[in-house]
């Protein structure tokens, strides 16, 4: 639901004209097929006139000169042969302008999702991107597959037999030219029909997996409750919904397809007989028209049929399209550089000077904060949940746009820097260490090649991960499947350590985890955080009493404002937060208390 | 063929319309042998100057009934036939479904739920195409193709038919072949695709992390390799797909060289007229659709064959948890007792929870806590049965918890799990999932009750809001508070709170809490936590660590001990102290 209303409804003819547009990378590709398609079909039309030569000029007089009549069989099975050659060559070339255009639009797709800024996906599903970009992009193919193979196929195939027929007798293909109507009424009202009922059989298949699908994952929930039955009759009235649905699908295919198509053969048949019979009253027929008129009219209604089934997937196809199209013109893009000064970071001093900010224009989640990092220093962001801390370091790594107030890094504004500059020099340590599908060295090294093994190694042991890596069987080869799920949370914890490290940033920014670890990997990971962030200048979202203890600032947020701030010794004196902790540690050893979590 | 006697269960359950289904098939396949007869009588009629306008009408006549029976007959097959495989699907699938509601939780903990999903659509569909089209192939090949040469060798040339269905053979071998080729790239080019999904499902999830360390551009380059793995998959199959038609073409057309050669021959000596070969040729045709029918009937039986082995190996399964004969309906209450020697996984040798013995009485609370992994969630899940245990017993109001039925012991029990699993359904609904005819006003009052309620009405629909996949997003506190409300709704003896308060702040938990205490007197209550501030209350607690009881008391007497609890309290003030803001504003 929510994703229909993000679409802009764009025309049907404006998507057909864009879908098109990429024909525009293939156009020689495009030309040559079309020439072969026209050679194809050319030899397909020319099969029955030859066998009307036949015919008229040797069987039906009875004389079987021996040259002509092999030449004449050598031009037919040439013909036949040429028409398959090209045809295999034609509908092979289509498909693969098809397959290379989604190629090229799903990557457009992919890109364009990747410059995207964090705005977007705050709020689109990450389920329905994934289907945008590989669903979608999968029935655009089948459009052009449709389009460029059936369609264009069968038109001029049509076209083509037309073509021979007005050869053959002008007056009768004028005649038969008469059944058109017909198949384009035919095909219209079967379109108008069948894209109803197709759209109605789409929902209730998707109603019916989603429900199957929430049903399998919430089983042990229905079972606990009692709700089996229930959800059983639930289940059913879906089923029997898209089961409905598909008889009536059933039916207009049964009422419109071939059977429909067979009674407008049968129409023309009778009118090619009628019209030849009606001849014969006072003239002499030549057979071999009649017979490559009804051998015409015979391959005239498998193009028909094609287009006919492959209706409903265009259908789907346009929405599909729109969608594809609605998310390359989304203007929600990540905030890039501005101006072309290339600041770089080299002390690595943060400042936020009076920064407002709102994800969604109205309510302001941080309000008039203001701090300095000295380089080196560690400034810790203290406060629960909503209080503004992850927003602070959403601006800094830039995933937002700052609109009011301003970030600066050794003076120079946050907006200057470029991508690489940033990204290079200020290295991100998130609560939820996301693991890429490969090995243990590419999630560290990441994309950038430069890094050697050797380095890789330094890193990991610098975090003492190296500890665990070595004990893997393939240590640094060590395969790392969907999202790290082989390796326990603490590891995963200190490969993305070591991820950071091995880019040796200038600034540290740290989402440190909530949830406990196990005593020993904990220790590790306290061990690493504080060597990582020796010459660093660090914010951090500390929930860690070490951390903040170290910090040589402390910002206490509370509903987007700094509440408190100082450092641990200047917090203690104040009373208040540090006085309350002192008095708790009296007489119990902070590190005691560490070491038993 | 096998299929067609496995699925015959379901043929004799329809026996009807399968019966008219196929006499109306063969009766529309003979339909259609009569045009090119009636087009080679008027040829020859043409040719002799013997057609008149009366005999020329009566054809005419003739073709327009056969028009209007073939239309007819062509309708009735489809109905029948196509509207059969459908009920079978969705006979399967409601069968499916209602085993699935019988399975235990461990069975969809060790299967994939893609897996489980695939089953549910692909392979019912191949199932189904199998009792369609299947059937349509079966007959058409057989009826109607011998149909076909029957007439053509019985009524024109015997000879001459034989001759002409020499090449046939070859294409219904090679699109035998390119059939079975066609299956096996297209399942390349499927899995392909499938590496495509996972690799964007990747990127979209890890987005922050590509952010952050600049990978975009190395993504796309990623991404283009995939996409174009998945071309090159798709173009293999493409070269197969194409073959189909220039090969049947060309076959066909030899066919139609062979037939005018020798068929002028037979003309020519007089053993054939000309009308009978524009017929022959008609029928020649004809013949086209049955031999492919032919090929595609193995392709379609084989696919469907492994697909319906598969539906019945996963409706064989067993559940593992079932109702021992003569259990008790009865719902069971009174103190709960845990008597466990030891337990483990059925898959797994080392055992989780060891030497567990704990009676809690009626209308008390017994709070677990303990590290990740210390077994607190299995001791919680035993209390549900979703295993058996061997060395040991639990005891509600003395009576085992084996001896009476799954139904009156969940009855008597309200679960809150770890993870939150609410339906796509609004907020209402939601909550009263395990009372559906609940009025608003109960809603409300468990809602109220869950420290909900105020979160609810700021949505835009408040009750009537949607929730679940396709509908708004919920914060996980929000998600849990729903499921505590929803298991309140149900007013059950025993409460399970399986940490089901982790993610609510430490005020919105004093104030469930206190609600709780209020509204479930006389009510037995398990809580584990990570946080302690959750079973500080409770009037039992106990220690898990490694499956074993190390501590256990009253939380004074817990904090007298100076032991693991003790530690882990003082801790988690100071935490909830420093993050809390010292409790500020």
């Amino acid at each position: 639901m929510n994703e229909e209303q993000n679409l802009t409804h764009l025309s049907g003819s404006y998507v057909m004209k864009r879908l098109l547009s990429y024909l525009k990378y293939f156009k020689r590709k495009v030309a040559i097929t079309f020439i072969v398609l026209l050679i194809a079909t050319g030899a397909d039309v020319l099969g029955p006139i030859v066998m009307k030569v036949f015919i008229d000029n040797y069987l039906t007089p009875r004389v079987f000169p021996v040259q002509p009549l092999v030449f004449l069989a050598v031009s037919f099975v040439g013909l036949y042969a040429i028409s398959a050659l090209f045809n295999y060559y034609q509908v092979l070339s289509f498909q693969k302008i098809a397959l290379n255009i989604i190629q090229i639009m799903r990557v457009e797709v992919f890109a364009k999702v990747q410059h995207l800024g964090l705005r977007f996906f705050d709020q689109t599903p990450g389920g329905s991107l994934v289907s945008r970009i590989t669903n979608d992009t999968e029935t655009i193919k089948d459009l052009y597959v449709t389009v460029l193979s059936t369609i264009v196929n069968s038109t001029i195939m049509m076209i083509g037999i037309f073509a021979g027929m007005f050869f053959l007798d002008v007056r009768l293909a004028l005649i038969c030219f008469i059944l058109m109507p017909f198949l384009i009424v035919l095909m219209w009202v079967y379109r108008t029909l069948s894209s109803k009922i197709y759209r109605v059989t789409r929902v209730k298949l998707s109603q019916l997996n989603a429900k199957l699908n929430e049903s399998l994952q919430g089983m042990a929930m229905i079972q606990a409750m009692r709700q089996e039955k229930r959800l059983r009759n639930e289940f059913g009235q879906i089923n029997h919904d898209h089961k409905t649905a598909m008889l009536k699908s059933v039916r207009l295919n049964s009422l419109m397809l071939r059977s429909a198509v067979y009674s407008v053969y049968l129409i023309g048949l009778m009118m090619i007989l009628s019209f030849f019979g009606i001849q014969s009253f006072d003239n002499v027929v030549k057979i071999g028209v009649l017979y490559a008129f009804i051998n015409y009219l015979d391959r005239f209604f498998d193009p028909i049929n094609q287009i006919m089934q492959q209706l409903t997937i265009f259908q789907q196809a346009m929405v599909s399209a729109e969608r594809v199209f609605g998310l390359l013109d989304d203007e929600r893009m990540a905030p890039v550089q501005q101006g072309d000064s290339s600041p770089a970071v080299k002390e690595g001093r943060v400042e936020f000077r009076d920064v407002t900010f709102s994800y969604d224009g109205k309510t302001d989640v941080l309000k008039h904060i203001s701090f300095t990092a000295n380089p080196g220093e560690t400034v810790a962001l203290v406060g629960h949940t909503g209080s503004g801390k992850s927003s602070i370091i959403n601006l800094l790594m830039r995933f937002y746009p700052i609109e009011r107030g301003g970030v600066f890094i050794d003076g120079e504004p946050l907006t200057g820097f470029s991508d690489d500059e940033l990204r290079n020099r200020i290295g991100l340590v998130l609560q939820d260490s996301f693991m890429f599908v490969g090995d243990v060295a590419d999630n560290i090294r990441l994309s950038h090649n430069q890094i050697t093994e050797e380095q890789v190694k330094e890193a990991a042991e610098f975090v003492q991960a190296d500890k665990f890596i070595e004990k893997l069987p393939n240590q640094y080869h060590e395969p790392v499947g969907e999202r790290g799920a082989t390796f326990s949370s603490g590891q995963r914890q200190l490969l993305s350590f070591a991820r950071t490290m091995a880019q040796n940033p200038k600034i540290l920014v740290l989402d440190e985890a909530t949830a406990s670890v196990d005593t020993e990997t904990e220790e590790a990971i306290q061990l690493a955080l504080s060597k990582m962030r020796r010459g660093r200048t660090t914010i951090a979202i500390a929930h860690r009493l070490s951390t903040i203890q170290d910090a040589d600032q402390i910002l206490v947020l509370h509903r987007g404002e700094i509440v408190e701030r100082g450092t641990h010794q200047e917090l203690l004196q104040k009373g208040g937060l540090y006085f309350n902790m002192y008095q708790l540690q009296h007489g119990k050893g902070l590190e005691n208390v560490s070491a038993a979590k | 063929m096998r299929i067609f006697i496995d699925l015959w269960w379901f043929f004799k359950q329809e026996r009807l319309k399968y019966f008219f289904g196929i006499v109306f098939l063969m009766l529309s396949s003979f339909i259609s042998l009569l045009p090119p007869y009636v087009v080679g009588v008027i040829v020859d009629d043409i040719r002799t100057r013997s057609l008149s306008s009366f005999i020329l009408g009566k054809w005419i006549l003739f073709l327009v009934i056969i028009g209007v029976v073939y239309y007819c007959t062509g309708y009735l097959w489809r109905q029948l036939i196509f509207g059969s495989s459908i009920i079978l699907a969705n006979q399967l699938r409601n069968d499916l479904y209602k085993h699935f509601t019988k399975l235990s939780p461990n069975f969809f903990q060790k299967r994939r739920i893609g897996d489980l999903m695939a089953h549910a659509t692909n392979d019912i569909s191949a199932v189904q195409n199998a009792a369609g089209e299947g059937i349509l192939t079966l007959v058409d090949s057989m009826t109607m193709g011998a149909m076909v040469i029957v007439t053509m060798s019985a009524f024109i040339s015997w000879k001459l038919t034989l001759i002409t269905l020499l090449p046939m053979p070859i294409m219904v071998l090679l699109t035998m072949h390119y059939g079975s080729l066609l299956h096996k790239r297209f399942g390349k080019a499927q899995a392909a695709f499938s590496d495509l999904n996972d690799k964007v499902q990747e990127n979209v999830s890890g987005v922050r992390v590509i952010k952050a360390f600049g990978e975009e551009d190395a993504q796309i380059n990623v991404f283009r390799k995939a996409s174009k793995d998945v071309v090159d998959k798709n173009i293999a199959v493409a070269k197969v797909d194409s073959l189909f038609d220039p090969t049947i073409t060309f076959i066909v057309a030899f066919c139609y060289f062979l037939a005018l050669i020798f068929g002028s021959k037979y003309v020519v000596e007089g053993t054939m007229t000309i009308g009978s070969l524009t017929s022959f040729t008609l029928y020649l045709g004809q013949l086209v659709w049955p031999m492919l029918a032919f090929g595609f009937l193995f392709n379609i039986v084989e696919r469907g064959s492994a697909s319906y082995d598969r539906i019945r190996r996963l409706l064989a399964v067993k559940p593992e948890i079932t109702d021992l004969e003569g259990a008790s309906t009865q719902v069971p209450s009174g103190a709960i007792e845990y008597n466990i020697s030891n337990f483990h996984y059925p898959e797994s040798g080392s055992n989780v929870l060891s030497n567990i013995d704990v009676t809690i009485e009626q209308g008390q609370t017994l709070g677990i806590v303990g590290k990740t992994g210390a077994g607190k969630t299995t001791l919680l899940r035993l209390i549900l049965r979703e295993f058996d245990i061997k060395d040991g017993q639990i005891r509600i109001g003395g009576t085992a918890i084996r001896d009476v039925t799954m139904e009156a012991l969940r009855s008597a029990i309200g679960y809150v799990p770890q993870d939150h699993i609410l339906f796509s359904a609004t907020i209402a609904e939601n909550i009263a999932f395990a009372k559906p005819e609940a009025t608003q006003e109960e809603v409300e009052r468990v809602a109220k009750l869950a420290s909900i309620h105020e979160d609810i009405l700021h949505f835009k629909e408040g009750y009537k809001t949607v929730v679940g996949e396709r509908g708004v997003t919920l914060s996980g506190g929000q998600k849990q508070r729903i499921s505590i409300a929803r298991a309140l709704l149900a007013d059950p003896e025993i409460l399970i709170f399986d940490d089901s308060l982790s993610a609510v702040d430490a005020r919105t938990e004093v104030s469930i809490l206190q609600a709780l205490k209020q509204e479930r007197q006389n009510k037995t209550t398990l809580i584990s936590a990570h946080r302690l501030s959750a079973v500080e209350h409770a009037d039992l607690i106990i220690v898990l660590d490694e499956g074993k009881i190390i501590e256990r008391g009253t939380h004074e007497e817990l904090i007298q001990k100076h032991g693991w609890y003790a530690e882990m309290y003082a801790h988690q003030q100071l935490e909830s102290l420093v993050s809390e803001g010292g409790g500020k504003a």
